[in-house]
């Protein structure tokens, strides 16, 4: 699925879904089982694993992706438990609250936050480079776990 | 088969007349009473589940939550819940919660699911599904195998729903904007059905409930569980389970209801063992099939109050 193997290329890996178990709903794209797949009618509302929704061109992937692609050798940074609060009420990654990085380290690059127990918060961009970079605003906040309880407001 | 008028026999008549004088507040502690139990205001605690399928280790998940802050005591009842003794901060705001490590669910509302035997690779049926507490529930019990259809009508819940799938990386269930009324239209049979009704609430944890609510709001809503049961039972595998649960103290709801399914819809009340005191079987001077005592009605204190049963279909002689 294209723009799902497009966005997984973001972060400098790839990732192979089965596309038969793949199901497109409006923009949306789900991932089913195989109970699922012969029990799942066309008129659902979500089904399985929703992986994202694909609207004006862009790509918005779903955290359950997020972590998929995390379980890859990708594009990583690793916060600690203090950039990990602020990074889920949206804030910036500052260079001193990154505890690792795991692939590339370019400015402009996507990366996948994680906390210090390797889960996925969400992703962002950085914004230096963050070999040369010791201080100061390091990676911006595009998603983050924090936008399920936004979305209840 | 009466759908409608069921709990509507003279003695009910002649009870809601004698009271009809009253406060709501008052009509409704009087009902209480005579059904044995002394009215008292309570704040159930707050409780989570922990969804072992995303966590790996439970005492290493407490441990986790305890560093942050978060004491919790395991319920004594549940396999998989704790009260939450202490809390720096709400824990529907961590990490953890929107990792979807553990959920926000009140302690009665975790026993229904746990009544179910096998869930693993059954197919199963969340008829009133949204906002989708016991869906997780249900996807955990059955680490992710098999299906869940999820149904709702009410389409604000069901993003509620939607959202509480995604975060607790549920990965076996089908949601559908759907009335339970109508489930037949799926042409699918199940293993196992979940009916967690819509139902008149009660009043713990709700400071308004006396005076929003009336015995009409509670005869209409027993009649659209009546509707919901029936149907149900029409996609119950012969083997099936049907787990039926209300918030309701209100019998007509309840153990009326229950009875009302064992002389009507050929099915009979498993024994359970759970949290909760036997049913009523003499409600309001109405005797109730001998069996309805198996069902458990929570009445409030701890917990929220609630009201729990099992059913299968009734084996031949």
């Amino acid at each position: 699925m294209e723009p799902i193997d497009d966005f997984a290329r973001r972060f400098g890996t790839s990732i192979s879904l089965d596309e038969t178990f793949i199901v497109k709903k409006q923009d949306r794209y789900f991932l089913l089982n195989r109970d699922l797949k012969q029990i799942a009618a066309n008129d659902f509302l979500y089904a399985g694993t929703y992986l994202g929704k694909a609207k004006g061109g862009k790509f918005f992937p779903s955290f359950n992706l997020l972590s998929m692609i995390a379980q890859k050798r990708a594009n990583k940074i690793t916060i600690a438990r203090k950039a990990e609060w602020l990074f889920i009420c949206g804030r910036d990654v500052f260079k001193q609250g990154i505890t690792k990085v795991t692939g590339s380290t370019k400015k402009d690059d996507h990366v996948l936050v994680l906390n210090s127990y390797g889960e996925c918060l969400g992703f962002g961009k950085i914004l230096c480079n963050l070999d040369k970079k010791r201080r100061g605003l390091a990676v911006e906040n595009i998603m983050d776990i924090g936008d399920f309880l936004r979305r209840e407001k | 088969m009466n759908l409608h008028n069921y709990a509507s026999t003279p003695s009910f008549y002649e009870q809601n007349r004698k009271l009809s004088s009253m406060s709501s507040k008052d009509f409704f502690i009087n009902r209480y009473q005579e059904l044995g139990w002394k009215y008292k205001d309570v704040t159930p605690r707050q409780a989570i589940r922990i969804n072992t399928m995303n966590v790996e280790k439970t005492a290493a998940l407490l441990q986790r939550l305890r560093s942050i802050g978060i004491a919790l005591e395991r319920i004594s009842f549940l396999d998989n819940g704790y009260w939450v003794c202490e809390s720096k901060f709400s824990v529907g705001a961590t990490s953890e919660y929107l990792l979807g490590l553990y959920s926000i669910q009140e302690a009665a509302a975790q026993i229904p699911v746990t009544l179910f035997t096998e869930l693993e690779h059954k197919t199963v049926l969340d008829a009133c599904a949204a906002p989708g507490g016991k869906t997780v529930q249900l996807a955990d019990s059955m680490h992710n195998t098999g299906a869940i259809i999820a149904l709702d009508i009410r389409k604000q819940r069901l993003t509620a729903l939607a959202n509480q799938l995604e975060r607790c990386r549920v990965k076996n269930t089908v949601v559908y904007f759907s009335d339970a009324r109508q489930v037949s239209r799926l042409k699918a049979g199940f293993d196992r059905i979940l009916l967690d009704m819509p139902c008149s609430g009660n009043f713990a944890g709700d400071r308004n409930w006396f005076k929003r609510r009336t015995i009409k709001d509670v005869e209409r809503n027993a009649a659209l569980q009546r509707e919901i049961l029936a149907e149900t039972v029409k996609v119950l595998k012969d083997s099936g389970e049907i787990v039926y649960s209300t918030c309701s103290l209100e019998p007509e709801e309840n153990e009326l209801n229950i009875d009302w399914a064992v002389k009507n819809l050929n099915l009979q009340v498993e024994e359970i063992n759970c949290h909760g005191q036997k049913a009523l079987t003499n409600v309001f001077c109405k005797h109730l099939d001998s069996s309805i005592q198996e069902c458990r009605r929570v009445w409030p204190g701890q917990t929220q109050g609630f009201f729990v049963c099992k059913l299968k279909r009734r084996e031949a002689a």
